[in-house]
């Protein structure tokens, strides 16, 4: 038995061994005093010093705190509470933020070894594609040796039979199930044996919730026949309900890859290395014993290799970026291919904006619990003298009186869980979350709502119990500073609050710089069914020949990304140092007309222009301030002439006014990828399924997707609107917060100077006069926390001027708002416990002690 | 009186000690090193029995139930293999020390 092992045995007997040596001190006295000696000392408190030995006094004294604390709590209910609240909220915001941050980036997604799994991008000097041409993945796959498996992934809409919307529908490798370790609920998934050949028979995997919403949870659904665009496939298998693939949103179907073909007429998608051509989403899984960089640096190898046969369509330096594959960072990025370097990634720098809004709500809370832990010394004074003149000392006080703040901060840390749950969980359903982002905190969260807490007690109770033990609690500097920092710290939240609310509302408010509620948008998506540009011409040519004859079509036109679209293609350049990226539209010159997007100066594009360009107001603003943009040069991939300036339109980012736009002729190239927009005189609704029936009878082969703008508009506005609720709960969280302190400190101040009151009412002072004599010692911290607030947003909203989207950061009508907003509530929140002083009775407040 | 009349140390090494030839209990254990000394060396409560409990705890010395010569049941301590390598170990370094200091004094 070794040492630590008897210690814990004492601290598991010690009332036996306790027991032990009162005996043994007893019967030492006895003989002392048989012997004539005289005993020395007091008998329990040289028990206590030979317990010491044990190691344990510091337990006992802990639990002693600890029951004495929560006799204390106990006691004062209404204190209890408002603190556990205060601190609820204060942790809870933090627990949801970090619940959200731990659900996106540190939960792995629910495959099988989800940390060996890598998502590959292109990169070069000048380009970035987020997919990659099919048959350079084939070629890694067979060449690769440090990647075991390639995963690809290829998103489709199929039509079928009988439902109006199309399907939506993965096209993967037949390694897809086996390598993310899923099974099927019914039959079986997909099997690199049986369906990874190229004349295998086509077979398809129905979703769970497809399976149930399409075939009524059929158990006899495995060997059905279904047709997708015209043509049949057998079904195998269901997949159990948690499995969604790599993907936030679960698809309707899975399809082996390799019958793409067959199902999208035409499609050149398996031989097809042309960077504009169509791709794949690409996951590795790396071999045991390789790290990310190693895989890295083989597959640039591999990359250039294949530059040596195919030197048109592998970039220059092309380099394979990774990033971890398990996690649900890399399910979200869009399709996205541009020229330059990838924009950053913007995910980070919102939860960054969100902790720093978080952590200065627990800093108010903090502030706040403060100045009631001191007001509630004053209440204490005579319980501490107590405590003091039997022989209480300092250390102990302190220890004891940090104990209770670490008993409110647990309590707090528990309630706040269960607040940050609960907020998340609201948050999840209200944005239809996928079922498996799972909001129930897991250890990491409880880990961090505990640190939280340990952190606020830290803040809020260690000097209060400094001051209190040391009986300085009267000393006002403290109390005063307190008051001040929580009035900065809320002014600087609603101040920022205030600056993004008006952002969102200016963008929402702001017409958008286009017609989105008359145009429906018709993608046949005619280069996945291997259009040749000719062809892609002819078809457009006919629809539009058709569409203009149609009563109700104003005009028609062709643009290769569709407006408030996923797919889009942009260009960043360096202008003055600050990178902007320019969102590139390809049109043809009907597409002003039919976008209502005003030309402000020059000229329309003409057939022919191939060495034109027509940019944005807004980017003719930034690129040429002063002079006058026509017949300026722009250098993109060569060099173009601006011939005209349009309005500025918010194309894909509804919220950024200050987002810019070049638009180029189509060239013949393109036809196979664009998009047909047709602008309707009345509302779209009735004409879209006549455009769908006449788009579909120009070539049955393809089914064309048609869609409404101001469905993508509505649904685009919902998420900015629900950033703008966010931001400004948080922002009343704030101002609660800051009421909450300040009715606590006003009420403890008035019974704090019942006496003092009485007197004066006594000698006549008027009811107006109390009220001053009360909340006039707030007046000069609250002002100056104005102030230190006021300058700490102005510092901090400069960080966030790329987010406030052309509202200035020292927006004065904000600034305004926000203060006269806090400085009303807290005047009237200060009224309600000060008008008690006005009801206090002189005689009886006089004679109270 | 000054409670701490003898470094802790050399407490132990003198508990160790008497406890070599036999268990003793508390108060036998602080007479013979009162009488050994020749009333020189008193070992108050203070002192004795925290570093009983010290003694305990490292494993040098277990307790067991026995009865005094007044006829009651008091806890006896016996010397554990472990404590008389601890003695001699301690002794030794004793002899060591006590010898150097004694050749500085006689020589200086």
């Amino acid at each position: 038995m070794n040492e630590l092992l008897r210690r814990l045995n004492y601290l598991w007997n010690r009332r036996r061994f306790d027991r032990e040596l009162a005996s043994d001190l007893e019967f030492h006295r006895e003989m002392a005093a048989h012997e004539g000696g005289m005993p020395l000392g007091n008998a329990l408190h040289l028990r206590e010093e030979a317990r010491d030995a044990w190691g344990w006094t510091w337990i006992e004294r802990f639990s002693q705190d600890l029951r004495y604390a929560a006799r204390i709590l106990r006691k004062s209910p209404g204190f209890t509470l408002a603190a556990v609240l205060m601190l609820a909220l204060g942790i809870g915001v933090n627990v949801a933020v970090f619940g959200f941050f731990n659900l996106m980036f540190l939960r792995a997604l629910p495959v099988r070894d989800p940390d060996t799994l890598l998502r590959f991008d292109r990169r070069a000097a000048d380009s970035f594609s987020n997919d990659l041409p099919y048959p350079e993945m084939a070629f890694f796959c067979d060449h690769s040796k440090t990647i075991s498996a390639f995963l690809a992934l290829n998103p489709a809409k199929l039509a079928t039979e009988g439902q109006e919307k199309p399907l939506t529908a993965h096209f993967v490798t037949a390694n897809f199930f086996s390598e993310l370790g899923a099974s099927a609920k019914l039959g079986r998934a997909l099997d690199p044996a049986r369906d990874g050949a190229s004349d295998a028979e086509p077979v398809v995997v129905l979703s769970h919730g497809f399976w149930q919403r399409h075939f009524g949870a059929d158990p006899l659904v495995v060997g059905k026949t279904i047709r997708l665009n015209g043509r049949p496939a057998t079904v195998i298998g269901v997949a159990a309900d948690e499995f969604t693939g790599l993907s936030m949103d679960t698809p309707d179907l899975w399809l082996p890859l390799n019958q793409q073909p067959y199902l999208v007429t035409g499609s050149l998608l398996l031989t097809d290395l042309s960077a504009d051509g169509p791709g794949v989403r690409v996951w590795g899984r790396l071999q045991p014993g390789f790290t990310p960089k190693v895989a890295e640096g083989e597959l640039k190898t591999l990359a250039a290799e294949l530059r040596q046969q195919h030197p048109k369509d592998i970039w220059e330096n092309e380099s394979l970026h990774s990033q971890p594959g398990g996690y649900a960072p890399s399910l979200m990025e869009g399709d996205r291919r541009g020229s330059g370097p990838e924009p950053p990634d913007e995910a980070y720098f919102i939860f960054g904006l969100l902790a720093a809004l978080g952590l200065l709500i627990l800093a108010v809370a903090c502030g706040n619990l403060g100045s009631l832990l001191l007001a509630r010394g004053v209440a204490r004074e005579r319980e501490i003298a107590i405590r003091v003149s039997v022989g209480a000392g300092k250390g102990r006080l302190i220890r004891q009186l940090f104990t209770e703040s670490l008993l409110l901060a647990l309590l707090g840390s528990v309630a706040g869980l269960g607040a940050g749950y609960f907020v998340l969980r609201v948050l999840m359903q209200f944005t239809e979350a996928p079922a498996w982002l799972n909001p129930a905190p897991d250890w990491r969260v409880a880990v961090f709502a505990i640190g939280a807490g340990f952190v606020a007690a830290i803040l809020f109770g260690l000097t209060p119990a400094l001051q209190v033990a040391r009986q300085r609690h009267r000393a006002t500097i403290l109390r005063q500073f307190l008051i001040g920092a929580q009035v900065a710290a809320s002014c600087v939240l609603l101040i920022v609050a205030g600056l993004l609310v008006r952002a969102i509302d200016h963008g929402i408010t702001t017409q958008p710089g286009f017609e989105y509620e008359r145009v429906i948008s018709i993608d046949p998506a005619l280069g996945s069914h291997g259009y040749s540009p000719e062809s892609a011409r002819a078809y457009f040519d006919s629809l539009q020949n058709r569409l203009r004859n149609l009563s109700g079509v104003e005009s028609v036109a062709l643009s290769d990304t569709s407006p408030l679209g996923n797919r889009t293609s942009s260009a960043g350049i360096d202008m003055d140092g600050r990178r902007v990226e320019i969102l590139i539209n390809r049109v043809d010159p009907a597409f002003f007309q039919t976008m209502r997007i005003p030309l402000l100066r020059g000229r329309n594009l003409t057939f022919g222009d191939t060495r034109a360009i027509i940019i944005s107001e807004s980017l003719a603003r930034r690129a040429w301030p002063s002079a006058d943009p026509l017949g300026k040069k722009f250098t993109l991939d060569g060099d173009y002439t601006v011939v005209g300036v349009s309005g500025s339109a918010r194309l894909v980012r509804l919220e950024d006014p200050e987002m810019v736009q070049a638009y180029f002729l189509a060239r013949a190239a393109d036809l196979p990828s664009m998009v047909l927009l047709v602008k309707t005189a009345a509302p779209p609704e009735s004409l879209a399924p006549v455009l769908a029936s006449m788009a579909r009878a120009l070539d049955p082969k393809i089914f064309p997707d048609v869609s409404m703008l101001k469905s993508s508009f509505r649904r685009k506005m919902q998420g900015t609107e629900r950033g703008a609720v966010a931001v400004s709960l948080l922002g009343f969280t704030a101002l609660l917060l800051a009421c909450l302190g300040i009715v606590g400190l006003v009420a403890y101040s008035v019974a704090q100077r019942t006496k003092e009151i009485g007197l004066r009412m006594a000698l006549g002072a008027k009811p107006s006069q109390v009220l001053f004599v009360v909340l006039r010692q707030f007046s000069r911290p609250v002002g100056a926390g104005l102030l230190v607030g006021v300058g700490g947003a102005a510092a901090l909203s400069q960080i966030l001027r790329r987010e406030l989207y052309g509202i200035s950061n020292l927006d004065p009508l904000t600034y305004a708002a926000a203060i006269a907003i806090f400085v009303v509530t807290v005047v009237l929140a200060a009224l309600l416990p000060a008008r008690r002083a006005l009801r206090i009775d002189p005689m009886r407040a006089l004679r109270c002690d | 009186m000054p409670r701490n009349e003898m470094p802790s140390g050399a407490l132990v090494l003198l508990i160790l000690r008497v406890l070599r030839s036999g268990a003793l209990h508390g108060y036998a254990i602080a007479q013979r090193i009162h009488s050994l000394s020749s009333d020189v060396l008193r070992v108050e409560e203070g002192a004795l029995y925290p570093a009983l409990q010290r003694i305990l705890l490292k494993g040098w010395v277990t307790s067991e139930w026995g009865i005094s010569e007044t006829n009651r049941k008091v806890r006896f301590y016996r010397l554990t293999p472990a404590g008389r390598k601890q003695l001699e170990a301690e002794l030794s370094d004793y002899h060591r020390v006590h010898q150097a200091i004694q050749s500085v004094l006689h020589t200086a």
